[in-house]
């Protein structure tokens, strides 16, 4: 059983990409204060270009802010990168799988990585292939599944490292609604299981809803416009959250109905 | 093998064998001289006058120098992929290799080194690693950022990064390298074996010319288009085997 013990304090963060051809500056992330407590399941929407996949470089560790931090305890996942080694996994919205490899050989791809014994490796991967149903798959090359199968491994792989940290930008975005809806009850699951602090990126308000214990609302530039715990609200004023929501969105201005 | 052959291609080298045949026939009749096309009995007995030590010393030395040039080439293009300024520095003169005409490497070769095995082996290798290093580099970047970002998102060490994603990445490539640079060295090893060495299928094509001799010509120049074939076709199976995923 993993989990992380200490949250993510994301503070003052700030990213400016400078373009090369014009010269000029684009603020993808404004001064971004936000704190992830351990074992939360955070949905960030937000529109297209307001810096929802800056913020997963950043949280990667692949981008370095340019002003203020991401914290996780005493470290930043971008400074301290190898220091996160086997404690973040990421699943995209479009699989990535290596498709050399064979389904089972791709959730293999991170245990391999952290340098487990190979009998651990070949056998929590085919457990994880099993947890997703695919154990009939396991040497199926990518190229021979559906894309609802491929991301499936995709989940895999990511869960396989029992990782503290789970990041999904968009990643049921590609699907048909249907396999869309089963992956997400699957995610939500095994975050939960796991006591993973999962942060899915999405832009459908509706995916948001239905994974997010809490729904951060972002504005341009990666503004904070509303930050909304699922358990203030009865079901029975969904309809009133979701237009709130909507509202903030469109306007780039907190919505009052969203008060509470 | 020679059952899988379509039948077009063995209908036009039987047609070309019984043109050349008729061909050797006529010649004394319209001036040529008999010597300059054998008929296709006398060319069967330089067949079989073939020594299979120099086909396998020419082929021991092509294999080598391929080995030594992907090793080379392979390497220099990591260090051009890693270092921006290595490869600004390094990409002229790769190119500049590669303009140098054969001819050229082969008189600084004689003119450099004393050693017959080791001139050919440089030839050889001048001329085909930097096929390797473009191709690699290219190939290199051309791996989806997508792969990368998820790669790197599990933190792997470099020596991980290059041998999990970036190698079997260009594998594709790599094998269409090995087969540009195995023509190439094929042709090259023959020039590159005239000077100077005592053995190997260019040598005995020298002592051909210099016995006049058309037919034995004709029958080391067969084994060598033969032993290409040959070459590519197992490349081409080996392809078939490592790219199984590609189908
Ligand atoms: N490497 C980069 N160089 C320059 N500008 C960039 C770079 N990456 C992102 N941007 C810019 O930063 C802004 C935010 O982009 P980002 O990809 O984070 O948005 P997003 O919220 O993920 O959008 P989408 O929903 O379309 O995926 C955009 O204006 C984009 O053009
Ligand atoms: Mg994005």
């Amino acid at each position: 059983m993993s989990g992380l013990s200490a949250p993510i304090e994301i503070s003052g963060l700030s990213k400016v990409f400078r373009q090369t051809t014009s010269g000029q500056s684009i603020v993808a992330i404004d001064q971004l204060t936000l704190r992830i407590d351990p074992g939360e399941l955070v949905a960030i929407v937000g529109k297209t270009g307001c810096g929802k996949s800056t913020l997963f470089d950043l949280l990667i560790g692949l981008e370095h802010p340019t002003a203020g931090s991401i914290t996780i305890g005493t470290k930043t996942p971008y400074d301290d990168f190898n220091a996160f080694r086997g404690k973040i996994a990421t699943i995209f919205q479009q699989d990535r799988l290596f498709p050399w490899r064979s389904a089972l050989d791709n959730v293999k791809l991170p245990l391999e990585l952290i340098g487990i014994a190979e009998d651990v490796q070949q056998e929590r991967a085919m457990s994880w292939l099993k947890r997703l149903g695919l154990e009939k798959f396991a040497n199926a090359y990518p190229r021979e599944l559906s894309g609802g199968m491929r991301q499936r491994v995709a989940i895999a792989r990511a869960f396989a490292v029992q990782p503290e940290i789970l990041l999904a930008d968009e990643s049921f975005s590609a699907l048909d609604e249907v396999t869309a809806n089963e992956l997400r009850k699957t995610f939500v699951e095994l975050a939960r299981e796991f006591k993973s602090t999962a942060i899915l990126i999405t832009h459908q308000l509706e995916e948001a809803m239905a994974v997010g214990d809490r729904i951060v609302v972002f504005g341009k530039s990666a503004t904070l416009l509303a930050d909304i715990r699922m358990m203030d609200w009865d079901r029975a004023d969904y309809p009133l959250l979701r237009e709130g929501i909507q509202n903030t969105l469109q306007a780039n201005a907190p919505d009052p109905r969203l008060r509470r | 093998m020679i059952s899988s052959l379509p039948r077009e291609t063995i209908i036009s080298i039987v047609l070309f064998a019984v043109v050349w045949q008729i061909m050797s026939y006529l010649a004394p009749s319209l001036g040529i001289p008999a010597f300059a096309i054998p008929g296709l009995g006398r060319i069967a007995e330089s067949l079989t006058k073939i020594t299979p030590l120099d086909v396998a010393v020419t082929l021991g030395r092509v294999l080598l120098s391929l080995v030594v040039s992907f090793v080379i080439g392979l390497l220099v293009a990591v260090l051009m992929y890693l270092s921006g300024s290595v490869e600004k520095y390094l990409r002229p003169m790769v190119r500049i290799l590669m303009a140098v005409p054969v001819v050229s490497w082969i008189l600084f070769a004689v003119l450099w080194f004393k050693g017959v095995e080791f001139r050919i082996v440089f030839v050889l290798v001048v001329v085909c690693a930097p096929v390797f290093t473009v191709d690699a580099l290219d190939n290199m970047r051309e791996v989806s950022r997508d792969l990368k970002q998820m790669i790197r998102s599990f933190r792997p060490t470099p020596l991980q990064f290059f041998h999990k994603l970036m190698l079997p990445a260009i594998t594709p490539g790599i094998i269409t390298s090995w087969k540009i640079t195995l023509s190439l060295a094929i042709r090259v090893v023959t020039i590159a074996e005239l000077v100077g060495a005592v053995t190997g299928i260019g040598h005995q094509l020298s002592v051909a010319q210099e016995l006049f001799s058309v037919a034995d010509v004709f029958a080391w120049t067969l084994v060598l288009v033969i032993l290409l074939f040959l070459l590519e076709a197992l490349l081409v199976q080996l392809e078939t085997r490592v790219l199984r995923w590609r189908a």
